[in-house]
């Protein structure tokens, strides 16, 4: 194992992955969903279609979170990205 | 594949597993039982074993019943009879927004005493999917997370798993128990597999209004209320304001009817009178689950009055597919052999779950020790009270059920809500008990499930007069099945406990058969 291997370290790892995950993944399935609405989707087929397949993004944002060495692209992934995105979603929207 | 890769899957899986195994496996083992809850209302609700309904039933011969019976609600719905629920079910609410269930039995109206009970339908079922942890929603956030551990846990130990195949001999020196533990892991992770996948996924995806509540934000974004135009968009439900003047309501028969041939042949199973006793009042009539897969939303509206269609609401493609991997999970479809299958799965599941437990145990035991560790003494006590404990706190609610006297009380809860005290005292008092006794505490455990399996079915047959093999001979065969399984959870309770004195015996611990 590396070195970043002390318990505090994965503790880190582990909160971003499933916070910073799950904040990630409910941002791309809102943000998908107004994009394929935006392309002429119906916009109640685009929510559920992007809300499915938001599961199955999560898990594989969560498998990639605990394989990545470093915690450097983890908190640009997993912290300032959701945040990001959020931030734009929530001024665009209503 | 990298090493430092399967390193890191390794530890996800095992601590994830470690953290969250107990969890999953209370979901998993309320999730199987809940794959016949309404068996088990019949079970424990003795009142509402009645004889297959008249088919088809007529609500308009027994409406006064019903109008009697939702007299004062601020909403009802009522589920018509099936054969897996003979009775005409009606859920109310009152202004207050208290519920209550009163049952009818459909062939003369006459209203069924008060079960006095949550049962299958009540309580092992929304334990499932809410952990009845309702603040918050808190119970369903954590079952969604532990849906998404699941998920997890089996990619990643198929992951490692391909990599103790390739490397099988190192694996040799260890003891024949924790070999044969591994060994029924692996064995109920890989052959149930897509059985697990798929249970995790739908179950997630039955939930996606919980769970990404702002994903109409931007696709609904011209609305004040994204999400409310979401609701109308892909679920319809017809509104239509009260007027205020009085009406009546013309004959519903007839509304079902008209539904059937709308359906072509489909069956009602749900009906619900929106502005009761209104001149605006309208019927909405659902269309049964059991001759599909897909939980279908092909809802029809009726003017109540004149009986003329309003509206019909059918989902539209993709919300179909959400209802269709919904309806996977849900089960209410009518295949007996698929049903026992579901429930063979299911029980899989939790042996995976607790064999996974047994595994780390086992493997950590030494080491935890040499270093003067707890966390095997800890986990241990868990496991023992995750596992058998949860077996003796769901037979304890079945013994409950048939031993407390109608009306019972106890400083302001009523019978039902002993019941369910009845389950988290004894699962508390079986989590105690591990952590006392550690691993001494199965073999106890399991006797005492030998014990209380068989006792519940006396004391079905003791205290209703359904004794099996009355049942077995004239029905009702939910009660039947339900005694049955009883006896053989005591069977495999004694086979398993008669093995455990002996140094490798602790591999079978799925006390639950």
């Amino acid at each position: 194992m590396s070195s970043s291997t002390a318990p505090s370290a994965w503790l880190v790892r582990t909160v971003l992955a499933v916070f910073g995950g799950y904040a990630l993944s409910a941002a791309l399935v809102t943000g998908l969903a107004g994009l394929l609405a935006a392309l002429g989707m119906a916009p109640g087929e685009a929510v559920v279609l992007t809300a499915m397949l938001g599961f199955l993004l999560y898990l594989v944002i969560l498998l990639m979170a605990f394989t990545v060495a470093g915690t450097g692209r983890l908190w640009l992934a997993l912290g300032l990205l959701p945040l990001l995105a959020w931030g734009v979603i929530l001024v665009s929207g209503p | 594949m990298s090493a430092a890769t399967r390193q890191a899957m390794a530890w996800l899986h095992t601590w994830a597993g470690v953290i969250l195994g107990g969890l999953l496996l209370a979901i998993f083992w309320m999730g199987t039982l809940s794959v016949f809850d309404r068996e088990i209302d019949r079970w424990m609700m003795p009142e509402t074993r009645l004889a297959s309904p008249p088919s088809p039933v007529s609500l308009d011969a027994i409406w006064p019943d019903i109008e009697q019976a939702t007299q004062g609600a601020s909403q009802w719905r009522l589920r018509l009879p099936t054969e897996r629920e003979p009775v005409l079910r009606i859920d109310r609410v009152d202004p207050e927004g208290q519920r209550q269930r009163v049952d009818l039995n459909p062939a003369t109206g006459q209203r069924l005493a008060d079960p006095g009970t949550l049962a299958g339908t009540g309580f092992i079922f929304p334990f499932h999917y809410s952990l009845h942890l309702r603040w918050m929603n808190l119970g369903y956030w954590l079952v969604g997370l532990a849906g998404m551990a699941m998920m997890a846990l089996l990619v990643s130990g198929v992951i490692i798993h391909r990599k103790l195949f390739k490397e099988f001999f190192t694996f040799r020196p260890w003891k024949k128990s924790q070999r044969r533990v591994l060994d029924l892991h692996n064995l109920t992770g890989v052959l149930g597999l897509p059985f697990h996948f798929l249970i995790a996924f739908t179950g997630l995806v039955i939930f996606i209004n919980i769970y990404f509540p702002q994903a109409p934000r931007l696709a609904f974004a011209e609305h004040d209320t994204p999400r409310q135009a979401f609701f109308a968009d892909a679920y319809g439900q017809f509104q239509r304001d009260a007027g205020g003047e009085l009406g009546h309501t013309g004959g519903i028969d007839r509304l079902l009817d008209d539904a059937r041939e709308r359906w072509q042949g489909g069956e009602p199973y749900y009906l619900r009178l929106g502005n009761p006793g209104d001149a605006e009042a309208f019927v909405e009539v659902r269309r049964s689950f059991a001759d599909h897969i897909t939980m279908n939303l092909d809802q029809l509206y009726y003017d109540a009055a004149s009986g003329d269609l309003l509206a019909r609401f059918q989902a539209s493609p993709v919300m179909t597919v959400q209802r269709f991997l919904s309806g996977l999970h849900f089960i209410q479809f009518d295949h007996w052999s698929l049903r026992w299958l579901y429930f063979l799965g299911g029980l899989s599941g939790c042996a995976m779950i607790a064999t996974g437990f047994l595994f780390w145990l086992e493997a950590r035991r030494k080491r935890h020790a040499r270093q003067g560790r707890s966390g095997v003494r800890v986990v241990e006590g868990l496991t023992v009270g995750g596992v058998s404990g949860l077996v003796i706190a769901t037979l304890a609610f079945f013994i409950a059920n048939r031993l407390l006297p109608a009306g019972a009380e106890l400083g302001g809860a009523d019978r039902a809500a002993l019941e369910v005290w009845v389950f988290y005292l004894v699962w508390l008092l079986a989590l105690g008990h591990g952590g006392w006794r550690g691993n001494g505490a199965w073999r106890g455990q399991c006797w005492l499930i030998a014990a209380l399996a068989p006792m519940a079915a006396l004391l079905n047959g003791l205290t209703t007069g359904d004794y099996l093999w009355r049942t077995l001979a004239r029905g009702p065969a939910a009660v039947a099945g339900m005694d049955l399984m009883l006896l053989a959870t005591g069977a495999v309770a004694v086979a398993i406990a008669r093995r455990l004195p002996r140094a490798g015996a602790a591999a079978k611990a799925n006390a639950n058969g």
